[in-house]
């Protein structure tokens, strides 16, 4: 009697439980998105920016980001803006058009749509590869983990000297740059929050942390083509090495040139 | 108090079983997840000797003449080409190859970069080491677009599938051009892909079959091999800038031996 009325007592919790679980899956596909079940540990998905997806205070700039540094860095951003070299960190997640994120087993690819090498975090790595053997890159070295519904991506093994290094809110991406995001999905799966936090003690006095919040596009979103970037262009180099406005404006471009 | 959770977690634990249920339906699905090297096991130490892979498309004998034309410089140069370089050369006669563009094109086929496979719940990319547009495969049950309004890509549209343990994938809205084996392809033509894992999971067989009643007179069938590359293994970035003079720099050919 005692075992019929303990069974009783589990079935009743057990039915609680379900209940809970049935109300919190309900809830989760409220909010702004559709109301569609969402897995809070796998971000795949089209991710794109609105106007109203940056919050970027200023950085707090060290003392060594001299007016020549400044100078230096957008030198260098405007020779990569001009010869469309890869744009790197964390210009690529600045993308206009939405960033194609596929969380697989190992690891996590970004694929941007502009003129970026896609992004790899891997999932099965807990360390980054030695500065010794790892050649520094646009993107750097990401490994990642899950802290509950938070996956944390850790980057290292920046190249300073390549892409748009420009950081919003203010600095520059070096190689002794370390980047932490942590990636969270929230109104029922449609908006993925992420903030981005930049330490590197030449750069910042102390860590920079902005938030963007992408918002997930329609399941039918079909990956486009980059927008074509020709560093041969002449209307295009004319355009980007000074105003055009005092000119017309509407220069006729070099064959070929879309 | 025991009883009740004991048995309450069974219950909970049995019901949980539907999501295993769903994973179990996915057995078929093969890890094919991973950074993959081809293999080219044969040749002759040129770019002709990769024919001895694909063998020889049996082309229409339209195809077959707008090939010969093609050959004869009227297919057009790949984008970044400034020059025939299938011409024969001198040793110690120079020749610029291209315009410095970093822009490649992408492509189907690995090529001796390494290429990366995500495989996540809705798309399964595939990913080159250098630059190019990069694969993407719908597998959500979407239908190919309406060719009429697609503009063809040198990676066309991909649909794909798990049958048995292999991922067959179907393309087509590729933009015109030559297939290995002496084929060429339009954005009619269709391709299907099987991508077959070894037992012990070590290579991966891709099987390419080219069907278009137009340019074929039967299926042009060819199969390369890839490795997986250890665990650990970290991508390249295969760095261009078309803004330094050396990558337009004359290819010297040189004395060839014996």
């Amino acid at each position: 009697m005692v075992m019929k009325r303990e069974i009783t007592r589990a079935l009743a919790i057990a039915a609680m439980a379900l209940l809970a679980a049935s109300a919190a899956t309900a809830q989760r596909g409220r909010g702004a998105g559709p109301a569609v079940a969402f897995d809070p540990h796998d971000i795949s998905g089209y991710w794109e920016l609105s106007f109203d997806s940056r919050h970027v205070p200023p950085a707090a700039l060290a003392a060594t980001v001299t007016p020549a540094f400044r100078a230096a860095k957008r030198k260098q951003d405007e020779y990569a803006t001009r010869w469309c070299n890869w744009i790197g960190m964390p210009a690529a997640m600045d993308a206009t058009r939405p960033i194609d994120v596929r969380q697989g087993r190992r690891e996590i690819v970004m694929n941007f749509e502009t003129i970026a090498t896609p992004r790899h975090i891997f999932l099965d790595r807990t360390t980054h590869i030695g500065k010794d053997v790892y050649d520094a890159t646009t993107m750097g070295d990401s490994i990642a983990r899950w802290e509950g519904e938070t996956l944390v991506v850790d980057t290292v093994g920046f190249d300073g000297a390549k892409g748009l290094s420009a950081i919003p809110g203010g600095g520059f991406r070096t190689s002794d740059s370390h980047l932490v995001e942590r990636y969270r999905l929230v109104s029922s799966g449609a908006v993925l929050a992420v903030t981005f936090t930049w330490s590197d003690s030449k750069v910042y006095r102390t860590p920079h942390t902005y938030e963007y919040r992408y918002y997930r596009a329609p399941a039918s979103y079909e990956a486009q083509p980059p927008i074509w970037c020709d560093p041969f262009d002449e209307a295009r180099t004319a355009f980007l090495a000074g105003p055009t406005l005092g000119r017309g404006g509407n220069q006729p471009r070099s064959p070929g040139a879309r | 108090m025991r009883y009740p959770s004991v048995i309450a977690a069974l219950v909970i634990a049995a019901v949980g079983m539907t999501g295993d249920h769903t994973r179990a339906q996915q057995s078929n699905v093969p890890d094919i997840e991973g950074t993959w090297v081809r293999l080219d096991t044969v040749g002759a130490g040129s770019f002709g000797a990769v024919n001895a892979l694909t063998g020889n498309a049996v082309l229409t004998p339209e195809a077959a003449a707008a090939a010969a034309a093609g050959r004869q410089g009227g297919g057009g140069l790949r984008p970044g080409l400034v020059a025939d370089d299938n011409k024969p050369h001198a040793a110690g006669e120079p020749y610029v190859v291209t315009d410095g563009s970093c822009t490649l094109p992408g492509g189907l086929e690995p090529n001796s970069s390494a290429f990366h496979i995500i495989q996540s719940k809705d798309e399964v990319l595939i990913v080159r080491e250098n630059p190019g547009l990069h694969r993407t495969i719908y597998i959500d049950g979407r239908k190919h677009p309406d060719l009429s309004r697609w503009r063809p890509t040198v990676v066309g549209h991909s649909i794909g599938r798990y049958e048995n343990g292999t991922f067959v994938i179907d393309t087509v809205g590729l933009m015109p051009g030559g297939v290995p084996g002496g084929g060429r392809r339009t954005a009619e033509t269709q391709l299907t892909e099987r991508y077959t894992l070894s037992a012990d999971g070590k290579r991966l067989t891709m099987t390419y079959t080219w069907n278009d009643p137009k340019i074929y007179q039967k299926p042009h069938s060819y199969q390369i091999v890839a490795e997986r590359q250890p665990a650990g293994t970290w991508p390249f970035e295969d760095w261009c800038d078309s803004g330094d003079p050396t990558q337009r720099t004359s290819v010297i050919p040189p004395k060839q031996l014996p």
